[in-house]
């Protein structure tokens, strides 16, 4: 069922949940995070509404980053399918919605500018795409388990395997983006990031579950991570 | 009441951002062929950490309602009349000068359920490296900003705060016979930008 719009509303976010804002020995964010107390404000129309065309804007359909074209050679590395569901506050699907993926290759690269890393490129993965959750919210997208790589400028510190998520939400209160990360990785114990948590639960929800194997004409190991973006019904359902 | 489940922790974009995800993004004035009513204008400015840095690679998205005050969305009662030339949502990000830019429309005025007067205004989130959560704010536009009354504009303590949250008209920076308007974004330090809580 499609949540009624006009009858929700988000609360700020609780500090407990999220991240935090400035990390030791994560620079930029020192450089960056405003000094002063940020402001509370009333939510009006202006923020309770959002671009929730951006499916047809961009026309989004089903993605798969294993290649680059539909007959095309498969990029390299090791075949995985990462899928979840979106939902809100309440547990409802938040549905044809626009998630955005981004990711380094096998050998811990991007296709960037920003990317000076020395490792090859792929011809045949772009590391980057579109889809858009199902009416039950749901996303799956074949991909390549993408390497670890380093952050050249920092002298010591390499990044975790790990996943970028992009998702234009039903209002402007319900953007979010993240990074997940693979269970059982050791570059997991140090990495900045993933380490600048409140607690330990909200470290877990960092990562993605294992799911298993799957063998057949299409084999490849199943990883899922569910998210669940701000916002909930004004009035809550009668029990 | 019925329990809540808690919001998924979000993380920074990174350095790595694809610029795929931003081209075409920055023109809000064109949808299905239909140009945009109203006064097309240039947005622009520098986004700027501790220091007066520019930075490089940040992320701008932006949403606003039309012309006549309409958001495209379900929430809003006259999303029917919405115009059909504009998106109201945009993305750009900094050139390695600091430097963004938006082609969109003036917001228009509207009223809000609270009956509350929104003067015209551009919803603004910054994304980037350094950031683990995201920067929001919002921009105004007026000749006249210590007259400005608005419910979110109000929140924002002292004159010298609430102007720096106007786009100044600068002929300097017009393109062709596109008025531009500058909004720098000081993340932090001597002139830092006001940012509400998400």
């Amino acid at each position: 069922m499609k949540t009624d719009l006009t009858d929700y509303t988000y609360s700020p976010l609780d500090d407990g949940t999220q991240m935090f804002r400035e990390i030791d020995k994560y620079t930029a964010s020192s450089r960056r995070v405003p000094e002063s107390p940020l402001l509370p404000r009333p939510l009006t129309l202006s923020e309770r509404t959002g671009p929730i065309e951006l499916p047809r804007k961009w026309d989004v359909g089903a993605l798969d980053l294993c290649r680059t074209s539909e007959n095309g050679p498969r990029a390299l590395g090791q075949l995985i399918s990462v899928s979840g569901r979106v939902t809100d506050e309440d547990g409802s699907p938040v549905a044809g919605v626009v998630m955005e993926l981004w990711q380094a290759n096998a050998a811990g690269k991007y296709i960037h500018e920003m990317d000076d890393h020395m490792a090859p490129l792929d011809p045949n993965f772009s590391g980057q795409g579109r889809l858009v959750t199902d009416e039950d919210g749901r996303y799956q997208v074949f991909t390549i388990k993408p390497g670890a790589y380093p952050v050249l400028y920092s002298g010591w510190w390499w990044r975790p395997p790990h996943i970028h998520f992009s998702i234009l939400g039903t209002s402007w209160m319900n953007r979010f983006i993240t990074q997940i990360f693979f269970p059982g990785e050791p570059l997991n114990e140090k990495d900045l990031l993933l380490n600048g948590v409140p607690d330990n639960d909200v470290r877990e929800r960092l990562i993605f579950e294992y799911t298993g194997t799957v063998m057949g004409e299409f084999s490849y190991i199943g990883y899922r991570r569910d998210f669940v973006l701000r916002g909930h019904r004004r009035t809550p359902e009668l029990a | 009441m019925s329990r809540r489940a808690l919001v998924s922790p979000g993380s920074t974009t990174g350095p790595f951002f694809p610029r795929e995800f931003s081209d075409g993004s920055e023109d809000l004035t064109l949808r299905d062929r239909h140009t945009a009513r109203g006064q097309h204008l240039l947005l622009t400015g520098r986004v700027l950490e501790l220091g007066a840095k520019p930075t490089w690679n940040m992320v701008i998205e932006i949403w606003q309602p039309d012309a006549s005050g309409i958001f495209r969305h379900p929430v809003d009662p006259r999303a029917a009349q919405a115009d059909p030339g504009f998106w109201g949502w945009g993305r750009a990000r900094t050139a390695k000068d600091g430097w963004y830019r938006f082609k969109t429309v003036l917001p228009g005025a509207y009223r809000s359920e609270d009956g509350s007067e929104r003067c015209p205004h551009i919803n603004c989130t910054v994304l980037g490296i350094g950031l683990t959560r995201r920067l929001i704010t919002t921009i105004f536009f007026s000749d006249e900003p210590d007259r400005v009354s608005d419910p979110v504009l109000s929140c924002v303590p002292d004159a010298t705060l609430r102007r720096r949250l106007f786009a100044q008209r600068d002929p300097s920076l017009d393109s062709g016979s596109l008025p531009a308007y500058r909004f720098d974004i000081i993340l932090r330090g001597d002139g830092e930008t006001p940012f509400f809580i998400d």
